[in-house]
């Protein structure tokens, strides 16, 4: 007879069933790990795991802003345009005092989520291919901070800098919260809706999904993040540049890929994706103290994502 | 129960697709308690009825009555609010969710807005337990074999405690013993006065389930009643029945002795190790319902697909055709069914397009030599009399018809012995119709064989000098010229009785 598991079982077995393909990546994490805390003794200090988090905390943000869109079966090219038009909206908006500074940071998040849903909007509702929509988006965004700020400046308020990327695990600790976040809306009819409708659009619409819905969502919470994105890397430099976020557009696809997201759409998890950024922020440092020079990354981000895609699609020939 | 009020009902509907008329005045009562059988061949507009009814396409004319009210049109939302559910064909199922997440999708219970898990684990498992369905709940659904992702298609669509059931070929990949589980819960469904709408192409399950019958032909609705004292036989002739007027070409075979392809054993994805000989001068038709080979049996040929055979003889060569520049070589040429994809270029001109594939034979020391080609696209056009302008007027400006001309036109420079051909009729007006019909008569008494594969029937009957019909990737018939009529190809297809006068 077949049993029947109590809720609480159920969805405990669920979030395993999603699981269960990544755990090679996670060993893999953990070996790398030890392979730079042996390069990099450092690491292993309270300092030196903050540093290191606040390097790679942009990344993960933008990973999960990129699979939140590539489970919708899109790409975003507008990423990093979105962080640099974060970071100087930072800038400028947020105010020495605390509620000058909440209010400045939530103006910029509510600025991503506003841009990030209107292209979502388009991709959903007038069809027309994320790739197209969101790297023209990417000069729109990208002109509209270099409007706000021709060049780099602004300030972001000193004790909100000490508070974001002082020597204390903050950036791990929000993480810790965004994944919590996405878990519950995970179990949510709406978080739900997001996964079915990037699995099987049409099925999902025939099932009586708001696919519209869906897409709209998953593109707005992605842009919010990376809107928060840029507040993060302006308190970390202290200002505003409408030009910083460009490598992140790239780096928000490795680390995806890396992760086990497709590109097709309904394939991979968030959880991945953070697991791919923090392997791509671990390659990255790891090659730093190899004494490659920075243009190496370039060239070893092209190859994971052609190396990635490559390995699936033979593992899939082979099944 | 014989008097109960329709639950669901069309009123007069009507669809097209760019202009094509699919569904023609069609109306339906649906009742509740009753199993109503909705039959018609491939592309009789059952689908299309069916996408009306549950909101997934809004009609042209006409309206849906749930319950005595009008409706223009529905939305899935609508009809589901309705009670309709529908299994559909195609599944809709997320490949990478779990079973239980797959059969609550887009109606999941909650509690404070969260998915209530423990509900969930309940309602799904009462449901499969219903249907006999042994799975983890929290299994991906790609991992289940295709008939237990039917199995949980239709958990879906009982989950919703629908009062209007559609069932299109739900069992097409059932074992037995699926299939009798499903029925049972069927028969006590319609206990329940759930109303229930049965489409399938195996009149058995229909003659065991059914009480009432409504079949299309065409887009349209040419009869609705009661199964009752109703064969299998009879049931095919409702199915049939249509006069084919002065269309085709009086049949006269102009087959020779020599065979142009010899096939034994050949095995393909899709392909049960099908023989087939065809002489020079044949035509052989191939038909089937959708997708039993017939494609797959061109495309092996072509070497499109990877294929194997006991003995593939075309030409002087004994082997299988590697790929299509091979197949060409061989003298074998294909005209695809969808010939805007796969066939013609459209923004390239006519006399480019039927020049193309002979390119390198008009050519003097790798040049072009415009002239040559320009005379022989002039006397293709005229050849098949091809209209619409000039050769050098794209081909996109051409009439559906007239560029399926110009698709099969481009091969005859290349003097083919063999021509495969997919449906090249569909979606073209009469008289190119009766256009082509002539000039493949007239290629075949010119020595070229010929394979025609239609979703016509009778194309197949009028045209064909044997016919080959396909059911489950292997030839459940051949059928000789006169005794292919329409009702023995429909019957052999559908795996009724024995062959009809053997």
């Amino acid at each position: 007879m077949m049993e029947r598991p109590s809720g609480a079982r159920l969805h405990a077995r669920l979030i395993w069933r999603r699981n269960r393909g990544q755990v090679g990546l996670f060993v893999l994490l953990l070996v790398l790990l030890g392979v730079y805390a042996y390069l990099h003794p450092g690491l292993l200090t309270w300092a030196g795991i903050a540093r290191f988090t606040q390097n790679w905390f942009p990344v993960a943000l933008v990973a999960i802003a990129q699979t939140l869109v590539m489970l919708m079966g899109g790409i975003d090219l507008a990423i990093g345009a979105m962080v640099s038009l974060g970071t100087v909206l930072a800038a400028t908006l947020v105010g020495e005092s605390v509620l000058g500074a909440g209010l400045g940071m939530a103006a910029t998040v509510a600025i991503g989520v506003v841009a990030g849903g209107l292209v979502g909007t388009i991709v959903a509702l007038f069809g027309l291919p994320a790739i197209i929509v969101t790297l023209s988006s990417s000069f729109l965004i990208g002109g509209a901070a270099l409007l706000v700020m021709a060049r780099p400046g602004g300030s972001m308020p000193t004790w909100l800098s000490e508070g974001l990327v002082g020597v204390h695990p903050t950036a791990l600790l929000i993480l810790v919260v965004i994944l919590i976040a996405w878990r519950v809306l995970r179990a949510t009819p709406l978080g739900l809706a997001i996964d079915a409708s990037g699995d099987n659009p049409a099925g999902a619409f025939r099932s009586g999904v708001n696919v519209a819905a869906a897409r709209i969502t998953a593109y707005a919470i992605s842009g919010g993040l990376a809107a928060f994105t840029g507040v993060y890397v302006a308190a970390q430099t202290g200002a505003g540049d409408p030009l910083i976020g460009g490598p992140l557009t790239l780096q928000s696809i490795t680390a995806a890929v890396l992760g086990g997201v497709g590109f097709l759409g309904g394939q991979g998890t968030i959880r991945g994706a953070v697991a791919g950024s923090l392997l791509l922020a671990v390659l990255v440092n790891v090659m730093f103290f190899m004494g490659l020079p920075p243009v190496a990354q370039y060239v070893m981000q092209g190859l994971i994502i052609v190396a990635a895609m490559g390995i699936k699609r033979l593992r899939e020939r082979a099944a | 129960m014989r008097s109960a009020a329709p639950v669901l009902a069309a009123r007069g509907l009507s669809k097209r697709f760019f202009g094509n008329p699919v569904l023609n005045d069609v109306s339906i009562d649906i009742v509740p308690g009753r199993v109503h059988a909705l039959l018609g061949e491939n592309g009789a507009g059952k689908s299309t009825l069916v996408n009306l009814l549950s909101g997934v396409l809004a009609p042209d004319g006409g309206a849906i009555v749930v319950d005595g009210q009008e409706h223009a049109k529905l939305t899935p939302a609508l009809a589901r609010s309705f009670g309709i559910a529908v299994v559909q064909q195609e599944l809709s199922l997320a490949p990478h969710l779990s079973v239980v997440e797959n059969v609550a999708l887009g109606a999941v219970p909650t509690r404070h807005g969260l998915i209530d898990y423990g509900r969930l684990a309940q309602e799904v498992s009462a449901v499969l337990g219903r249907l006999g369905l042994q799975v983890e709940l929290d299994q991906p659904v790609e991992e289940l074999p295709l008939g237990k992702r039917q199995l949980v298609e239709i958990a879906k669509a009982l989950y919703r405690r629908p009062r209007v059931l559609i069932l299109d070929e739900p069992t097409s990949s059932l074992t037995a013993h699926e299939v009798k589980a499903l029925f049972d819960v069927l028969d006590q469904l319609g206990r329940e006065g759930v109303a229930l709408v049965y489409i399938s192409h195996r009149l058995n399950e229909v003659m065991r389930l059914c009480g009432w019958v409504t079949v299309l032909k065409d887009g349209t609705r040419t009869s609705d009643q009661t199964l009752d004292g109703v064969d299998p036989h009879a049931l095919v002739r409702l199915m049939v029945g249509r006069e084919p007027g002065d269309l085709f070409p009086r049949f006269r075979s102009t087959a020779r002795a020599e065979a142009a392809l010899d096939i034994e054993g050949l095995q393909a994805t899709g392909l049960r190790s099908v023989d087939l000989a065809v002489r020079k001068g044949e035509v052989l038709g191939v038909g089937g319902l959708l997708g039993q080979g017939q494609e797959e049996l061109l495309l092996a040929i072509y070497g499109a697909i990877d294929a194997r055979a006991g003995r593939f003889r075309a030409g002087e060569a004994d082997r299988t055709t590697r790929d299509p520049v091979d197949a060409i070589a061989r003298g074998l040429a294909y005209v695809p069914a969808d010939r805007k994809r796969e066939a013609v270029l459209l923004p390239l001109s006519i006399g480019f397009n039927l020049t193309l594939p002979g390119l390198r034979q008009f050519a003097k020391h790798g040049f072009r030599r415009f002239k040559e080609e320009a005379q022989v696209a002039r006397n293709l056009m005229e050849n098949l009399t091809v209209r619409g302008g000039g050769p050098e007027r794209p081909v996109q400006l051409l009439s559906g018809g007239n560029q399926q001309k110009v698709a099969l036109a481009r091969w005859l420079p290349l003097s083919p012995s063999v021509l495969l051909l997919n449906d090249p009729t569909r979606g073209v007006d009469v008289d190119t119709k009766r256009e082509i019909y002539l000039r493949l008569r007239a290629m075949a008494a010119e020595g070229v064989a010929v394979v025609l594969l239609s979703s016509d029937a009778l194309e197949l009957v009028h045209l064909c000098d044997r016919v080959l019909v396909f059911r489950e990737g292997a030839v459940a018939a051949d059928l000789p010229h006169g005794v292919a009529t329409e009702e023995a190809i429909v019957a052999a297809s559908l795996g009724v009785g024995e062959r009809v006068a053997a």
